[in-house]
């Protein structure tokens, strides 16, 4: 890590640090003026923190041996990539208030593992482990945003079976509006995570006689992976819609956070680097 | 609006009526610049006037004359403002603080339209021009910087507004119309206004169904099959007479099946309600009553109340910038007039000593012209400056008023 690195990821934070600000501000004033200059904000963040993850690929040939700092700052990175792609969409700039925290979450996560070491053990170090690293990422940064729609959903929903129609239910987005974000988020998850399975399959199969898929990660990842194709299956085929589509994403999301920990503190697997 | 409507009635026709109602109001001694503004709710006459007391007498009574209205009448419903206090009417009419309806937009281009009608006849001057354009600058100040217009204040938009937080884009939703009250028929049109299509109207009476059918361009269909047409719309309007509930939430929820659970916004207006309160419970419908509503407008009628503080703040700066430029308009007039009063009185008594002065040689005849010119401009030195600066003591107006008549400057 050199000083234009250093600079370049470190201003990526404070971006970071004031776009959630000013989106959290916008919500609690109820000024939208707020959010749309967090979003410049936050696309300022985006920027840096492309500039420092292509640094860091190109300095160090770092593309199949991402270090710690780089995972954690991908992840920030796929999380506002994907948000800011939906703005353009879909206008809904108060999600920002919801998505923001998290990358500023992701970011602070990858400061703290500033000691550069290199991530994954030197027999994974190939493109195919990148591509289902790059994927799988992608994919449960999807989920992420899918389930924070959700929650908002959820918010903007009781305000409306409450007749309340205050400064609140202005500014958070409509529910069909919400309801599509959450569609769209689920099927573009569940396609990159479906793409980074098969690819990690791909290369446990070849590098991997046996025994892999009773890994207890493996088996977790299988488990989201068919509860989110159950939830897409519902929504698509059999029409599960509005607040409880909405609640579903929301829990989904929870478990999968909550079992990604203890799959982490309780069981030692062939993923513990993550 | 202190006019009861059947003296508003004879004003407007008579103002109406009128063509040279422009020309008849600068005829009046000491009228400077007028122009008229006639809305339903106001009849109301600007005007620059001197400050001959008969000018403001005659511009009283001038709206009684038009209107035909008797003495008490007139006396009863006129109200004055003058100065300041006019300019701050103006500037809080065309900013809709004094309208029936606070913050509506329509006030603004009634204000537009009476000015344009005033410059068209030549009845505008300096002060009006720059009055009114200052009067449209503090409108829009007050609609960017103020909230006041932002949420709606009647029943049938603040459907449209719950409806557009559910649907967000209403393109292409279907509305069903039940019962065809003067309420729904309004809440229809704002809901076609933004994009809703395929409406349908059913309704006891095939006549008034029909009626509406053709004006929104849709059909009819009659009170036994709105359960099948249930499961085709999303928006549903309800207004009928009927003492009992028209729709039951069972209903609602086999509907909700048919239509593979998407959103259905329910809106009850009538009053028994028309539509079982138990439906709004069911999962991805939004049922509304009219109370539901009522409170809305009356959340949305509190709020501009509360951004009319902040307009009054906008308004009054305004107020002062228009007042100030005003002031030093009146110096200038009166320091030009003195001056040329003093110029003619030179030139007349330098006409009448001709034949005296012509016996001086030339120079002696410039240094006389010197000699007056000197004294003139030392007497006149202190009255001027005192007219141009601010006087703590009096009012630059007052100052005016008071060096006209010292001099004798109107006559």
């Amino acid at each position: 890590m050199n000083n234009a690195d250093f600079l370049l990821f470190n201003l990526a934070i404070a971006f970071g640090v004031l776009s959630t600000a000013g989106y959290l501000l916008s919500l609690f004033l109820k000024r939208v003026a707020l959010a749309r200059i967090s979003t410049w904000i936050l696309l300022a963040s985006f920027a840096l923190m492309t500039v420092t993850l292509l640094l860091s690929v190109s300095k160090e040939a770092g593309l199949i041996n991402p270090g710690r700092r780089d995972f954690f700052l991908f992840c920030a990175w796929s999380v506002a990539g994907i948000y800011l792609a939906l703005q353009l969409k879909t206008k809904t700039r108060v999600l920002g208030a919801f998505v923001t925290p998290l990358i500023l979450l992701l970011q602070i996560a990858a400061a703290a593992q500033q000691t550069g070491t290199v991530l994954v053990p030197a027999d994974m170090q190939n493109s195919l482990t990148l591509v289902h690293l790059i994927l799988a990422v992608a994919g449960e940064a999807l989920f992420a945003l899918a389930s924070l729609a959700g929650l908002i959903y959820l918010i903007q929903n009781s305000n409306l079976k409450r007749a309340k129609f205050d400064s609140l239910i202005r500014l958070l987005p409509s529910l069909n509006d919400l309801e599509r974000i959450n569609r769209i988020c689920l099927l573009w998850g569940f396609s990159f995570l479906t793409a980074g399975l098969i690819s990690g399959v791909a290369f446990a199969g070849a590098a991997w006689q046996a025994g892999w898929y009773a890994d207890p990660k493996i088996i977790w990842t299988f488990g989201v992976w068919v509860v989110y194709g159950f939830l897409l299956h519902q929504r698509l085929a059999i029409g599960w819609r509005g607040a409880r589509m909405a609640r579903l994403s929301v829990a989904a999301f929870v478990v999968f956070v909550i079992t990604y920990w203890l799959i982490k503190i309780c069981f030692a697997t062939i993923h513990d680097f993550i | 609006m202190t006019a009861p409507l059947a003296l508003r009635e004879k004003l407007f026709a008579g103002c109406e009526e009128k063509k040279n109602l422009l020309a008849e109001l600068l005829a009046i001694a000491g009228v400077r610049e007028a122009m008229y503004l006639t809305t339903c709710n106001r009849v109301e006459i600007l005007a620059v006037i001197d400050g001959c007391e008969g000018a403001e007498r005659n511009l009283c009574a001038y709206p009684g004359k038009v209107g035909s209205l008797t003495t008490p009448e007139t006396e009863k419903c006129l109200y004055v403002h003058r100065e300041e206090a006019a300019v701050r009417h103006l500037f809080r009419v065309a900013s809709s603080l004094d309208s029936m309806i606070m913050g509506e937009a329509q006030i603004l281009g009634q204000v537009k339209e009476a000015y344009r009608r005033a410059l068209e006849a030549h009845a505008t001057g300096a002060v009006m021009n720059r009055l009114l354009h200052r009067a449209f600058r503090t409108a829009k100040r007050v609609r960017t910087e103020t909230a006041i217009a932002a949420n709606p204040v009647s029943v049938s938009f603040a459907a449209v507004e719950l409806a557009k937080k559910i649907f967000g884009e209403l393109n292409g939703k279907k509305v069903l119309l039940i019962g065809a009250g003067e309420m729904a028929e309004l809440t229809a049109t704002h809901l076609l206004d933004k994009g809703a299509k395929d409406i349908v109207i059913a309704n006891r009476t095939g006549s008034q169904a029909l009626t509406l059918a053709d004006k929104f361009h849709g059909r009819t269909a009659v009170l036994e099959d709105i359960n099948a047409e249930l499961g085709e719309a999303d928006i549903v309007i309800s207004s009928t007479g009927a003492s009992s509930y028209i729709l039951q939430a069972d209903v609602v929820k086999q509907s909700q099946a048919r239509r593979k659970n998407r959103m259905l916004l329910l809106i009850d207006i009538a009053v028994p309600r028309d539509i079982d309160p138990a439906a709004g419970e069911l999962e991805n419908v939004y049922l509304y009553n009219i109370d539901n509503l009522q409170d809305i407008v009356d959340d949305n009628m509190q709020s501009r109340r509360n951004e009319a503080m902040k307009a009054g703040v906008i308004i009054e700066e305004e107020v002062k910038m228009f007042c100030d430029w005003l002031k030093g308009l009146e110096a200038v007039p009166t320091i030009v007039s003195l001056r040329a009063k003093a110029e003619a009185i030179v030139q007349t008594e330098i006409a009448r000593a001709a034949p005296w002065l012509q016996s001086m040689n030339e120079e002696d005849q410039h240094k006389v012209a010197a000699l007056i010119g000197s004294i003139v401009n030392k007497l006149l030195h202190n009255p001027v400056t005192a007219l141009k600066e601010e006087n703590i003591e009096f009012e630059s107006a007052q100052l005016a008023a008071v060096t006209r008549q010292l001099f004798q400057l109107d006559e």
